[in-house]
């Protein structure tokens, strides 16, 4: 098993340092990347109005810090997320249809067993993801998550709130994801999730009508 | 027919063993969830008024779907129809089996071959492995493939999950021997 894990870091940092676009998948240092789009067409029988649209997109990548004590994080966070941020960012924004019409979002990450939670946190609660995230979407709250260590094909339910007001109550959702084969024990997933709108026919009131 | 959600998922594998692949592996789902429109009316002999009718809209819906998220030609497929369990397994399979869900999807991607295809019952939240084949060539191995895909809150007592996978290639670093070319 330590010698496959040893494998899979090894190339994953060597097809990133050679070669030339065209002889590799993508420079994303991800073993896979998935996306989840599910349209809400209708709740209890009622016609959603407009397009109710969450979307969770997800990359699977290798805990850079698996199996030794390591203090400072930072260097394998910017070094992940200088193709791993925009990647997810870009397919979120895209399955959206646009940064526009994004009106909720959420990030999530779940680690392998043979990592710490604080290296998922790592790679989630960071300027080189939340902040280029938000920019994306031109938010301003900060951004809902929820963090899980597990066993590949555990299932992350990940929460959302308004991207500009945080405290409105029809705009808090979530979004599943979950995959099979991952994460492996020295493998993270790390997810951002977006919705179009309000949960379908929200109607519980808010702070002010109390 | 009544749609109540719409499902579309899309796996980019990038390496696999270790190795990095030299253009990504993509798989994709797109599944309708609906109303059994067989629901609360008893045994009904005869599925086909609304097999005629709901057949046709599910490849209407799906088929441009799936093909919209890849970005590269199908060359493999396969199909699925998950019953909630209130209905019967029957009910998915005359929704599915039928060239009014079929030949759409055959056409819409230059596919000659029959579509594999999983039918379950079950609950809201099941997980369904959907087998695909070669679009042109079942005997092709390279493209045997499955894919997993979960909703977790379809289907319901009284619905339908019906669905569509793709393939842009074989599986990750494909390599056993032809079909035919086994040592006996």
């Amino acid at each position: 098993m330590a010698d496959s894990f040893t494998t899979m870091q090894d190339t994953v940092v060597d097809c990133r340092a050679s070669g030339t676009a065209t002889e590799r998948a993508s420079e994303v240092p991800a073993r896979a990347l998935l996306s989840r789009v599910e349209d809400i067409e209708q709740e209890y029988g009622q016609s959603v109005p407009g397009l109710l649209r969450r979307i969770v997109v997800a990359a699977v990548v290798k805990n850079p810090w698996v199996g030794r004590r390591v203090d400072d994080l930072s260097p394998g966070v910017e070094s992940m997320h200088r193709e791993l941020a925009p990647a997810l960012i870009q397919r979120l924004v895209s399955h959206a249809g646009g940064k526009e019409r994004i009106e909720a979002f959420g990030k999530g990450v779940i680690v392998g067993i043979g990592g710490e939670v604080e290296h998922g946190a790592a790679l989630i609660h960071t300027p080189h993801l939340g902040d280029l995230f938000r920019m994306a979407v031109e938010g301003t709250s900060i951004i809902a998550f929820g963090e899980l260590r597990a066993e590949a094909g555990a299932v992350l339910s990940i929460p959302m709130w308004h991207t500009r007001a945080a405290a409105t109550r029809s705009h808090y959702q979530a979004a599943e994801v979950h995959i099979p084969d991952a994460p492996r024990p020295d493998e993270i997933v790390v997810a951002l999730a977006a919705s179009t709108g309000p949960r379908p026919f929200a109607r519980i009131g808010d702070r002010l009508t109390d | 027919m009544k749609v109540r959600k719409l499902v579309t998922l899309v796996q980019e594998t990038q390496a696999e063993g270790g190795e990095p692949l030299s253009s990504p592996a993509t798989v994709a789902f797109a599944g309708a969830v609906i109303t059994n429109p067989w629901a609360g009316r008893g045994f009904v002999e005869d599925l086909s008024p609304s097999i005629n009718e709901s057949a046709p809209r599910l490849a209407e819906l799906l088929v441009p779907r799936l093909i919209s998220v890849l970005d590269r030609p199908v060359e493999a497929y396969g199909k699925a129809a998950i019953v909630g369990v209130n209905g019967e397994i029957e009910h998915g399979s005359g929704l599915i089996h039928t060239l009014q869900f079929g030949d759409p999807f055959r056409n819409a991607v230059a596919g000659t071959t029959l579509l594999p295809a999983v039918e379950k019952r079950a609950a809201a939240g099941t997980v369904f492995d959907i087998p695909l084949k070669h679009i042109t060539d079942m005997t092709i191995r390279s493209h045997h493939q499955t894919f997993e895909v979960r909703v977790a809150d379809a289907p319901h007592p009284d619905e339908i999950l019906v669905g569509l996978a793709a393939a842009t290639g074989g599986r990750p670093h494909a390599r056993l021997r032809e079909f035919g070319s086994d040592p006996s």
